[in-house]
């Protein structure tokens, strides 16, 4: 065990559900630590319980055996220092842009000049500056996930949670928001879960890459991904790139 | 109505601008709508005529007008129309009330929804103005008979759209709200209500149409006001004229309700 206490520690993690045709073993014997600031990508095939894993961590989930702890506190409902980017924005079109950025604060407290302040400052990052006072669907789709990543971002979480954020977005624009998510990551410093089919999304962003079997979803490996915190579109033609992108899908190969 | 979706490449980060002055191919069909009301209403002016139709069979278009600015009928009109439009009005807002706040409750509570909705269908599948002779028994000529029937057509249409409204609030929302801590109370007010309120103004405008219906009705089975008795009058002295003239009255009732109505939809559920 290292000196420093991770953030978020996940030990024997189980999840059974039940159906009405038997139960499904979701995640079996999952342990995990991710370090205050660290950016971890979990990939894994469709129902490999990657998805149940997150919203375990966001408290919307139980799970049946085995501790999840951030800041050494058991997860047991949802708590105030965790932002969750969804697959889709879920932005609620009665609220502007901004509204809707400030509706987790708004949950919790007043929302006065400070909050709104800080929620533009957040759109301003994400180049949404001019767009507060818009309505969702006035806004692309690449523009309302940045939206639903400020209102993620808002209350300055310790740990941001993201399920295939940008799997609904067309390639070139997923790369751009991958950019930005590394850059928000570097400047917020918050510890990132990152949940994706894509493994070259997963490599881009994270610094550990964790890898899941298919259902009952167990941990098959855990990959140290080299590069430096910053990472640019150029990281997508390398070959050291190439390599782990193979490295990662020659699991899923043996699988299938 | 549709609401078209306006692709703007992200990029230039342009607002898309919907244009309210009508298109040329509106204007026509507006010109057109126009053209054919003026051809009905000429041939209701002449066909009678020139068919040899009575006048207590089919009045021509100028002896309705006579009924309606008749000016010692006047006073009759407005003072009956008032009458069923209070009826309308009250029954209409107890009816809306009562739904709303039902389909909030059977909405969130699964059980009472399950045990409650077959007698909800049941009193549904029984025609409400076969009804209207027992209220007539129960809360007698006046005023209160008519608004009970009113709200019992009213009511319906709000309960099961509020109720559909609610039930179709997107999962990934309620999950938004879930993960950031929201108490049941901010859910409901926050998130289930303005997601709902396009369902329940569709509740809303059937509700409209049906307390017209529901107030003549009850009107016609017993009442001394209102202009469900001013066209049972009419009718028994054979003053087709005055019939029409009335309809003309309902149907203008109506559609002003219903326009008011749907300006507020807009204004209120400007995002659908």
């Amino acid at each position: 065990m290292s000196a420093v206490e991770p953030l978020i520690r996940i030990d024997h993690l189980e999840k059974v559900y039940p159906t009405s045709s038997g139960e499904i073993h979701a995640l079996s014997d999952v342990s995990l630590s991710i370090a205050d600031g660290e950016f971890v990508a979990i990939v894994g095939p469709s129902g490999c319980g990657k998805t149940t894993l997150l919203k375990i961590l966001a408290g919307l989930e139980t799970h049946t055996g085995g501790t999840a702890t951030i800041a050494g506190a058991p997860i047991s409902k949802p708590r105030g220092d965790v932002g969750m980017v969804f697959q889709k924005p879920v932005l609620l079109p009665w609220r502007t842009i901004g509204q809707n950025v400030l509706l987790p604060l708004e949950l919790h407290r007043k929302v006065g000049r400070a909050e709104k302040a800080a929620a533009q400052n957040l759109l301003e990052m994400v180049g949404l500056g001019d767009f507060a006072s818009k309505y969702p669907k006035e806004l692309s789709g690449g523009m309302q996930q940045r939206a639903a990543i400020c209102r993620a971002l808002v209350h300055d979480p310790a740990v941001l949670l993201m399920d295939e954020p940008f799997g609904a977005l067309d390639a070139m624009t997923r790369d751009l928001l991958n950019v930005e998510v590394n850059r928000i990551w570097r400047e917020t410093s918050k510890t990132a879960v990152l949940i994706t089919h894509s493994i070259p999304e997963a490599v881009f962003l994270a610094q550990r890459v964790i890898v899941m079997s298919p259902r009952p979803g167990r941990i098959i490996d855990v990959i140290d991904v080299p590069f430096g915190p910053t990472r640019t579109l150029d990281l997508l033609g390398s070959p050291e790139f190439a390599d782990l992108n193979a490295r990662i899908r020659s699991y899923f190969e043996v699988i299938a | 109505m549709t609401t078209q979706t306006i692709v703007t490449p992200p990029t230039t980060g342009q607002r898309a601008i919907r244009s309210r002055r009508p298109s040329r191919a509106r204007m026509k069909t507006i010109a057109g709508s126009v053209l054919l009301g003026v051809v009905l209403l000429a041939a209701w002016q002449v066909l009678p005529g020139l068919t040899g139709t009575p006048s207590y069979v089919v009045p021509a278009l100028s002896d309705v007008l006579a009924a309606l600015t008749d000016p010692t009928a006047l006073p009759r009109y407005i003072s009956n129309a008032g009458t069923t439009l209070t009826e309308v009005l009250v029954g209409l807002g107890i009816g809306v009330a009562i739904g709303l706040l039902g389909g909030i409750a059977l909405a969130q509570f699964r059980t009472v929804y399950e045990i409650v909705f077959p007698y909800i269908v049941a009193i549904e599948s029984i025609p409400k103005v076969a009804v209207a002779p027992l209220f007539i028994i129960w809360f007698g000529f006046d005023l209160p008979s008519k608004i009970v029937v009113v709200v019992l057509l009213a009511f319906f249409p709000v309960l099961v759209n509020t109720i559909h409204g609610i039930r179709g609030v997107d999962r990934d929302q309620i999950e938004l709200f879930e993960a950031n801590g929201a108490s049941p109370g901010q859910i409901r007010m926050k998130l289930l209500l303005p997601a709902a309120l396009p369902s329940i103004f569709s509740g809303l405008e059937l509700a409209v149409a049906n307390s017209m219906i529901g107030a003549i009705v009850a009107e016609f089975v017993g009442a001394q006001h209102g202009l469900g008795v001013l066209i049972l009058q009419a009718q028994g002295s054979m003053q087709t004229a005055a019939v029409f003239a009335l309809l003309i009255i309902l149907s203008a009732l109506g559609i002003v309700l219903n326009t008011l109505v749907r300006m507020a939809r807009r204004k209120v559920v400007f995002w659908a």
